[in-house]
């Protein structure tokens, strides 16, 4: 690879397509991170008194709490009070159609080619679109809701469906999880509910678009899915942001509860704005995932491309307490220009019989750092639990790092566990054999790592397939050889 | 960091060393205890909030009185060291009673190329003087910096260049004595260029009825083109806590082969092997071995430091943990940006032989360069019920079949010993403490 490593240096990368940012009037909350803004959040959202109290719950916690210090990478100072915690477009309220909505917002989501009009019908997807902090429209509701589905924005959900959100709310993610969830806690603005009746198959993908608008805003998005006994649901998430020279937040919390024999199928491609090569601007993508097999039999499955952000740094979770559950974990982040990557997941076995299955792939290019971190518990009641993890790194470039930091325990001799790592670089004799047939270094690179990431690609559902291929071969273009 | 259980050893620590301030020893030892001194009361006692101790909990431990003196009266004998050889074993028996060099029970090292002498008594020596404490980092090491500060003797072995040591030098550690001991034995060992050496360092249990808890620091230099095959047989007495920090530093086109093998009994062993591979062509190979039985603890950290291109590592950890054993393996190998070229290979493999065992893995691989090979693998399991229904079915009686698995399993590691005696040493251990097993769930 030696001669092109050069040329391919000076090959300057693709530009960050959804660098855009939209002038919509905006409704803001003051600045600062205090009692105040929570409880004008609260009051924004015409919040019920236990949601305020465990907002303030949250908010005490994180006053209380100190920042993480055992992650991979050295964590930015970042200012609490300089970041606006409330962000939403103006004249939201109470809208009907698509057509009332601002032309601007459409043509925005228009660009970023997500089927929010009703007429792509084909698309076969119903979208819950959220915009700096606030869900702005989800279609096909009406749909679904003869299938008695429940998929809307959480605010709507906690005017509607208060029990509902009340008894699952922090369930699986406590206001004292961890920093990032207690800061979510207290300030998160919006997200997405949705809520699969027993023995449902939800028809269509459900799916979230999260897009980052304002300036010096987080966000803090709160996504809760339950899925009753014997039902089944896709969900699908996507992610974009303006170029910004600013970093900018998003600490997200995603819970997941799966009763007895249901499925949740939870995928998402990330691509929030990375920053520039030298590193500059980007999003701090710290979200909380977890997920929990409460009933017997159930399965969680997350799927997650990571190309974008500054630094991504989550562990989609999943907790296996029902008998005979399943969950699995599909990962390709990469990493190039300044970008930092650790994640991973935790599989806690509690339950008996249950199975945990983790395949994580990871590519570093360009001063990229990658880690995988993970924990596989095996607790004293789950026999003949099993686990199988694989994490492998890919290294292009000789100035990025990948790192591995697996956990290990085991309290049951009936669990049987096997891990195994590898690190290498794409080989020079595949890129010859390539060239050789006439295939260029730039798309045999490509093909190679999509060929690498196929187990982790294969697992998206279609349409999410096409797009995370092609964001792999975008996001490598001019940083590899 | 410092709780209150083990206050009074650390405050019986500051006073030991105020008192050992007043009789300066060697100007720059001194000051190198200083800088430790000063490095131990920042970090104190490693609690399980310290990533590196995070499963392995020290304070029960350390929660005993404790004495620093040496008992005056010991009644160890030359013919009661007799037991602690290995049979059939040609060596120079080195004998460290209590932690101090004792020549008189020791063998006369013929081969003029080798030198073998107490540390304290080789401060003024130029090898001395250049190597020492230059391995080891007293801001990352709880043990080594109190070690450090407080270390009285050890061992102090060199060999010239183009040295063959034609017996292997074995090292025997006794403890003797009937109040609590808390003992700091310091080693450095200096292999010149061209040398070939083969190490062997026994802790073994003793009539002793008391505590014991060692912290030794050994720091290992090879030279360039140096061999160096060095044993740890590790079978300490109930109530021993044993913390054995190794630094190795390598130059180019050395190779270093670490047998590492720890045996039920010590309350707790942890071994901290830290291997830097300081040069080019270097080829460093660790195996181990952990038979953890009830209640005991076994810690094994090991870091392999790649720093130049071309180098080889190769790791294999296997561990066997019965009734309510704890093992815990942290395996780290770091590639440098410089080390291009790079093959890296680890692997531990756990056989549970109880419901109550417990074992916590942590392999790691930290990679920052591109042009390497680099892989790891871990597993935790117990046998294969097939495989014990097979042995079954021909005949052979559960205890048979079980023991003849495990000791299949443990093979891929014995089968790397070169000398014979030593393999058959290990072997009978493995079996005597595998009779000790009882039930088998």
């Amino acid at each position: 690879m030696g001669v092109d490593i050069e040329v391919l240096k000076n090959v300057s990368g693709e530009e960050y397509k959804y660098g855009f940012s939209t002038d919509i009037e905006m409704d803001m909350a003051p600045i600062g991170l205090n009692e105040e803004t929570v409880r004008f959040i609260s009051q924004k959202k015409n919040e019920p008194e236990w949601l305020l109290e465990w907002r303030l719950k949250g908010l005490n916690q994180f006053f209380q709490s100190n920042k993480p210090t055992w992650q991979n990478f050295e964590l930015p100072d970042i200012d609490f009070q300089k970041i606006f915690y409330y962000a939403a477009p103006r004249n939201k309220s109470n809208l009907n159609s698509l057509d009332e909505v601002d032309p601007e917002l459409l043509i925005t989501f228009e660009k970023l080619g997500i089927p929010l009009t009703e007429q792509k019908l084909l698309a076969g997807v119903a979208v819950d679109a959220v915009f700096d902090s606030v869900s702005v429209v989800t279609t096909f509701k009406e749909k679904l809701n003869e299938m008695g589905i429940i998929f809307c924005s959480f605010g709507e959900a906690v005017q509607e469906y208060p029990e509902l959100v009340k008894k699952y709310l922090g369930s699986v993610v406590p206001y004292t999880d961890n920093f990032y969830a207690s800061l979510n806690a207290a300030v998160f603005s919006d997200g997405s509910f949705a809520y699969i009746p027993k023995g449902v198959r939800c028809p269509m993908e459900l799916s979230t678009y999260f897009r980052i608008n304002a300036e010096n805003t987080g966000q803090f998005e709160r996504t809760l899915i339950i899925a009753d006994e014997g039902s089944y649901v896709s969900y699908l998430e996507g992610c974009t942001a303006p170029k910004r020279d600013e970093n900018q937040l998003h600490a997200a919390v995603v819970e997941l509860v799966a009763l007895d024999n249901a499925e949740i199928k939870y995928s998402t491609v990330q691509n929030w704005y990375p920053g520039d090569k030298d590193g500059n601007g980007g999003i701090y993508n710290f979200v909380t995932k977890r997920g929990i097999c409460k009933g017997i039999n159930s399965k969680i499955s997350w799927t997650q491309v990571e190309t974008g952000s500054a630094i991504t740094w989550k562990y989609p979770s999943v907790i296996l307490k029902g008998d005979n559950s399943t969950g699995e974990f599909y990962s390709v982040a990469l990493t190039r220009n300044k970008q930092i990557a650790d994640t991973g997941t935790k599989m806690i076995h509690l339950g008996k019989n249950t199975r945990s299955r983790i395949i994580s792939k990871g590519i570093s290019a360009g001063h990229g750092n990658n880690s995988y971190r993970g924990l596989v518990s095996v607790s004293k009641g789950a026999d003949n639990s099993r686990n199988f993890t694989q994490c492998d790194s890919l290294l292009i470039g000789d100035e990025c790092g990948a790192h591995t930091f697996p956990y290990i325990e085991s309290k049951n001799n009936t669990a049987i566990l096997e891990h195994e790592a590898t690190t290498s670089k794409i080989g020079e004799d595949q890129i010859f054999y390539l060239n050789q047939r006439g295939i260029d270094t730039e798309q045999a690179v490509a093909l190679i790592v999509n060929g690498y990431a196929r187990e982790v690609l294969n697992q998206l559902p279609m349409e999410f397939a096409v797009e995370a291929q092609k964001l792999l071969a975008i996001s490598l273009e001019g940083s590899v050889g | 960091m410092i709780t209150e259980i083990n206050n009074s050893l650390y405050d019986q620590f500051i006073a030991d060393f105020e008192e050992r301030a007043a009789r300066i020893e060697n100007e720059s030892v001194y000051s190198l205890r200083k800088k430790a001194m000063e490095q131990f009361k920042l970090l104190g006692f490693p609690s399980t909030k310290v990533e590196d101790w995070k499963y392995t909990n020290v304070m029960p431990f350390l929660s005993a009185d404790f004495t620093f003196k040496q008992p005056v009266n010991t009644n160890t004998t030359e013919v009661g060291i007799q037991q602690f050889r290995i049979a059939a074993l040609e060596c120079y028996q080195i004998v460290l009673l209590n932690g101090e060099y004792q020549p008189q029970l020791s063998d006369e090292i013929v081969n003029k190329n080798i030198s073998v002498t107490s540390l304290k008594e080789s401060y003024q020596e130029e090898t001395f003087q250049k190597n020492f404490g230059q391995q080891l980092n007293l801001n990352k090491h709880h043990f080594g910096a109190l070690n450090t500060a407080f270390f009285k003797d050890g061992l102090f072995i060199t060999t010239k260049d183009n040295a063959v040591a034609e017996k292997p030098l074995h090292i025997i550690y006794l403890f003797d004595s009937d109040a609590n001991l808390f003992i700091q034995p310091r080693h450095l060992f200096v292999f010149g260029k061209n040398s070939n050496t083969t190490l062997i360092e026994t802790y073994v249990a003793a009539n002793v009825n008391s505590k014991v808890f060692i912290n030794s620091v050994s720091e290992i230099t090879m030279g360039e083109n140096a061999s160096l095959h060095h044993y740890n047989i590790q079978t300490p007495h109930d109530g021993t806590v044993l913390i054995n920090h190794t630094e190795v530093n390598q130059k180019d086109s050395s190779c270093y082969n670490n047998y590492c093998t720890s045996f039920p009994g010590a309350d707790l062993i942890r071994n901290n092997l830290n291997v830097a591979l300081e040069g080019e062509n270097i080829g460093s190979h660790l195996y181990g071995l952990y038979l953890v039985a009830d209640k005991q603890l076994i810690d094994n950290h090991t870091l392999v430091d790649h720093r130049k291109p071309h180098c080889q590592s190769n790791e294999l950890y296997k561990g066997v943990m019965k009734e309510n054993a704890l093992g815990v393996f942290n395996g780290k190998v770091l590639v440098r940006k410089d080390a291009q070229k790079t093959n890296a290979f680890q692997q531990n493999n756990n056989l549970m032989l109880s419901s109550s065992a417990v074992i916590e893995s942590k392999p790691q691989l930290e990679i920052f360069a591109d042009d390497v090979k680099c892989s790891h693998g871990s597993t935790v399991g117990r046998f294969n019920e097939d495989a014990l229904f097979y042995l079954r079915s021909r005949g052979i009686s559960e205890e048979q079949a079980i023991a003849l698995l495990i000791n299949a399993f443990v093979f891929d590691v014995t089968e790397k010993i070169p000398i014979p005696a030593i393999q058959l040493h290990i072997n009978k251990l493995i079996e005597q403490s595998l009779n000790e097993l009882e039930t088998v769930s």
